[in-house]
């Protein structure tokens, strides 16, 4: 399996370092050109400010978005979901795939970034939120809640698209990399390029 | 549960900044040029560090009307500096609620023996370092990223890359070693031992590693990060050229397509003129900012 991981700026080694540990293969994105064949996508933390900047030269986001709307199966945490979200709050919408409404910032500056208990899916965990968004808003019906961390939801899924506003990477537990695994292979046969 | 300020995500926010150029800025209007130009984080400081070495001093921490200004003025991390071994300062900074405070030999050092030890404040810390001694020695005080000192000021990239070699030698040095050289290594380094076995369990350094010091051009950049760095800063290379705007974009393009010339010759062309360079040898000792810190 290849999987692609959004590389501008960010996270994106610590998701590649998880996609190696399940002995698959990363491939680093940023251009066009990197993007031939992959079975899934990540896109990782960083600065969404500077991720749309970067864009703008690339216009690798476009491409992006053709594939995540063909199917394909797409994680995001934290900036990577400002990206995919439908409204953002303090921020411009980029490429939306996912029917949420996100509030960048919201918990406020790097000292009152935390770790934080986090039940994801069926298993709970201390997860890092790193000057996070929060999902302020659902805005379908088909948006499945997957993640809270006390009454706040952190983590929702639709379709091929899975968005998280903390840090799985950081850890690499077995549940997430399980998790991950399953995630991965479900998109076997998606390609579109 | 929910606990604030771990190391895990002190380290965390330097883990999101990678791949990613740092700017100095000395106003909001410039702050926004930064961010607009796809800065990951700025550094808010009264004077840039060529200003600094022109007007010579005292260099202190920046004022705090500026500094909140800065962070008033954009959505990405704030940055500040202390002076070295300043932990009022840092205290000050850390009140304020900056993103990172930056323990920095920019700045005229207040203790000729300690530094701060960072393990007590909220923000994380990012400290300068010539060798791998003295980026353990931060890391042990509780640095959660690290930049080469280079030869802030001065638009020349040569010192910057002497000490990320450096850095890098003496890395491969400790993560080759065999088990019973590390206690010699660490000797030989001025490093302390927990450290180093951090280092030798990971093959890496814990903490993130950016190059700052001298960077002016794209080309600089993408050097620094072919040589390995996970970042840059950029300080006076910025707003002392001819065009910043265009000149901040350009670094921040090469720094993600570092490894791509084609990339790089496109951003380089028509920039402007860059900052006018001084050329190492012509400091005098006292003049250079990396022998600063101990």
């Amino acid at each position: 399996m290849k999987v692609g991981i959004l590389s501008f700026q960010g996270s994106f080694l610590d998701h590649s370092k998880s996609i190696h540990e399940l002995g698959h293969e990363s491939l680093l994105i940023k251009q066009s050109k990197d993007l031939t064949s992959v079975d899934a996508l990540i896109l990782p933390g960083g600065e969404s400010t500077a991720m749309k900047k970067i864009d703008q030269f690339s216009n690798l986001l476009n491409d992006v978005d053709r594939l995540i709307k063909d199917g394909i199966p797409t994680l995001s945490t934290c900036a990577g979901t400002i990206l995919l979200a439908k409204e953002v709050i303090d921020g411009e919408v980029t490429i939306p795939n996912i029917d949420i409404e996100v509030t960048r910032n919201a918990y406020g500056r790097q000292t009152e970034s935390f770790e934080g208990s986090v039940r994801f899916y069926d298993n709970e965990d201390i997860y890092c939120f790193i000057r996070a968004p929060k999902i302020s808003k659902i805005l379908s019906d088909t948006v499945n809640v997957i993640a809270q961390h006390n009454d706040e939801i952190v983590g929702v899924a639709q379709g091929n698209v899975v968005s998280l506003t903390f840090h799985p990477e950081l850890n690499n537990d077995e549940y997430y990399l399980n998790w991950l695994n399953d995630f991965i292979k479900e998109g076997k046969n998606v390609r579109s390029f | 549960m929910k606990i604030e300020s771990t190391n895990k995500v002190k380290k965390g926010l330097a883990e999101m900044l990678k791949g990613g150029v740092i700017m100095d800025v000395v106003n909001a209007e410039q702050a926004k040029i930064a961010e607009k130009a796809g800065a990951v984080a700025v550094m808010a400081l009264e004077r840039i560090p060529a200003d600094i070495r022109a007007d010579g001093g005292v260099a202190r921490m920046s004022s705090v009307g500026i500094i909140q200004e800065v962070m008033d003025s954009v959505s990405i991390p704030v940055m500040a500096k202390a002076r070295i071994g300043h932990f009022v300062e840092a205290q000050i900074l850390d009140s304020l609620g900056i993103d990172f405070i930056d323990e920095s030999e920019v700045l005229t050092p207040a203790d000729e023996v300690n530094h701060i030890n960072k393990q007590s404040f909220k923000a994380p810390f990012v400290c300068g370092a010539t060798g791998l001694g003295e980026a353990t020695r931060r890391i042990a005080e509780g640095a959660s990223m690290i930049r080469t000192k280079g030869e802030a000021g001065t638009g020349n990239v040569v010192e910057a890359v002497r000490h990320m070699r450096t850095i890098t030698n003496e890395l491969n040095e400790v993560i080759a070693c065999d088990e019973n050289e590390i206690v010699a290594l660490s000797k030989k380094f001025r490093a302390p031992l927990n450290v180093l076995e951090e280092i030798k369990e990971q093959n890496k350094l814990p903490v993130v590693n950016f190059a700052a010091g001298g960077i002016a051009t794209p080309a600089d950049a993408a050097l620094m990060m072919q040589l390995g760095c996970d970042g840059v800063f950029v300080g006076s290379g910025i707003f002392k050229s001819g065009d910043p705007a265009e000149r901040a974009e350009a670094i921040v393009i090469a720094t993600t397509n570092y490894n791509d010339p084609k990339v790089l010759s496109e951003v380089s062309k028509d920039l402007g003129e860059p900052m006018v360079g001084i050329n190492i040898d012509t400091l005098s000792e006292e003049e250079k900012l990396a022998k600063r810190g101990w």
